[in-house]
């Protein structure tokens, strides 16, 4: 059984509802956190995938599970400056990040593409 | 130049020298964002060049997509500015003695650079054909009033919907029976008057607190993470006398008026409310609390203006710099010792603890909502009711651009964009 944490900040209501329609059928459990309960349940095991938004993509909705998890398990998937292509965010799924940041504003491009990732995972 | 003009300049100069140096020394830096990054670059897992990307990736969208357009057009900075910009010239330097100088040179430069530009950005927009400097200042009008509704907002999302029903009716009989009978007249024919909106944000936040203290447990999380990273914490400690000397600093720059951190805050100053923004500052510090002091605990990395009280307890020393500095210095001073005690008392209140994303995000949806309507509002008054279209195209545009700008500056960008096509066409002869 696959278990995602919502930790981060903004819009957790709206990402646990989308998350539970993408994944809908696919026995994975979503559930909202506060971002250091998130970040640490995702480093004791009992999670597997760690999803955050805020105004950047890296504060609120990523620095526990930075500080927590290292940088190589941590991923900004959208900043204001910037946001990753599905080959970029698909590259480091694949190199075993397992939390993942971005703006509140992208979570429409960006959250598809993260449930995809998860879902075959 | 006046000694306060100068004395600005002085300040600006500061708080780019120091703050860069602050964040080059690994010492403090403000985006919450960038400080977890920085132990990786202490423990060789990254190495300058990667450390100095990060900073720059997650702090330049926030200094040229919210801080300095927000700034535009009037005479208060916004912290982000500033201080965002800091951590990216103290990373972008070399982790040297030499390259610590050259961070506070750059920081320096910067700073007097900004504010000269801001300042005439300004004097270039009241020069300009069609003036909608008169409009810009419409701007902020929602906001006086509407902020008080965060707390309900706030609330809400934490305890459902029917709590924060009761807040918001409540906040608004506060502020009813206020604006009614809280008026005095004295003998000698004085009146003294409370301020409404003061006094329900006041009732509001109370509230606010009042529900989330109710939320009890046994839980330890921030215990451990003040066990397991005692040495972290004792690096910021350690560190005290730069903290303090930022903080004095920046508390002069808060008691001149000018410097404020969050857009509600600095909104509200354009307004000449000098106390809702104390109150609007103390708000969003408690909302940011439990963020800074956990990342601060786990990284050793404290914030370059610690929890931002510093800018309420300069607002509430206003004209009275070196007063302020001397109470900037002491309260970081107390902030960074008190880490230890404060972050574990939060274990006790985990709803407290929760209280600050709420908060967070309540004031961000709040201001973002009431600055789309005052955009629109200075948008109509420019050009009449095609601002409408305008400002309320491009906000839901915004959304679906490859880089979206953050909600709350797209209404101000949009209707400082409005007033320069307007000057453009009422060049080529067409407005």
């Amino acid at each position: 059984m696959t278990m995602v944490v919502v930790g981060g900040q903004m819009g957790k209501p709206e990402i646990e509802a989308d998350l539970k329609k993408m994944l809908a059928g696919k026995n994975i459990d979503i559930e909202v956190k506060n971002d250091l309960d998130a970040a640490l349940a995702v480093k004791s095991g009992q999670a597997n995938y760690y999803i955050g938004a805020c105004e950047t993509g890296a504060g609120g909705a990523l620095a526990m599970a930075t500080a927590l998890l290292g940088s190589e398990k941590t991923m900004t998937v959208a900043s204001p400056t910037k946001v990753l292509s599905p080959d970029e965010i698909k590259e480091g799924f694949e190199k075993g990040k397992v939390a993942f940041g971005f703006t509140i504003n992208s979570k429409d491009t960006v959250l598809p593409l993260l449930a995809e990732l998860i879902a075959n995972s | 130049m006046d000694f306060n003009t100068v004395l600005d300049y002085v300040l600006v100069a500061l708080m780019g020298a120091v703050g860069s140096i602050l964040a080059n020394r690994g010492i403090a830096v403000f985006n919450d964002g960038l400080r977890p990054i920085m132990p990786e670059y202490f423990e060789g897992k990254i190495d300058r060049k990667e450390l100095a990307a990060t900073s720059f990736a997650v702090s330049f969208g926030l200094v040229i997509g919210m801080g300095i357009p927000v700034s535009i057009g009037t005479t208060v900075l916004l912290a982000h500015s500033i201080l965002l910009t800091d951590d990216i010239i103290g990373t972008w330097t070399p982790d040297t003695k030499w390259g610590s100088a050259i961070a506070g040179g750059i920081g320096a430069i910067y700073g007097v650079a900004l504010m000269l530009g801001l300042s005439s950005i300004v004097k270039l927009f009241n020069a300009m054909p069609v003036n909608f400097m008169p409009a810009l200042s419409l701007l902020g009008t929602p906001i006086l009033l509407a902020f008080a509704a965060f707390p309900a907002l706030a609330v809400a999302s934490q305890h459902g919907a029917k709590k924060g029903i009761i807040t918001m009716g409540v906040t608004f009989v506060t502020w009813l029976v206020v604006s009614k009978f809280a008026i005095w007249k004295l003998a000698n024919g004085t009146t003294i008057q409370l301020d409404p909106t003061g006094m329900a944000l006041l009732v509001a936040m109370i509230m606010m607190i009042f529900f989330a203290a109710q939320v009890k447990s046994t839980g330890d999380s921030n215990t451990q993470l003040v066990n397991v990273f005692a040495e972290r914490v004792s690096r910021i400690k350690h560190n005290w006398i730069w903290l303090s000397l930022m903080g004095g600093i920046i508390t002069v720059a808060a008691s001149q008026l000018f410097f404020a951190v969050g857009v509600l805050p600095q909104q509200l100053l354009v307004k000449g409310d000098v106390n809702g923004a104390i109150f609007a500052t103390v708000a969003r510090a408690i909302g940011f609390v439990p963020l800074v002091f956990s990342t601060a605990i786990v990284t050793g990395v404290y914030a370059t203006a610690g929890t931002t009280l510093i800018f309420a307890i300069g607002m509430l020393l206003k004209g009275q710099p070196i007063l302020a500095f001397v109470a900037g210095f002491a309260w970081m001073w107390i902030e960074v010792q008190a880490l230890n005690v404060t972050a574990k008392g939060l274990d006790r209140f985990p709803g407290i603890r929760d209280m600050g994303e709420h908060i967070r995000t309540a004031l961000s949806d709040t201001i973002a909502i009431a600055l789309l309507i005052g955009s629109a509002m200075a948008c109509s008054k420019m050009a009449g009711n095609v601002g409408y279209f305008w400002v309320i195209g491009w906000w839901l545009l915004n959304r679906k651009l490859k880089k979206p700008l953050v909600d709350l500056a797209v209404g101000p960008i949009a209707a400082i964009a409005l007033g320069v096509l307007l000057n453009l066409l009422r060049v080529v002869g067409l407005f």
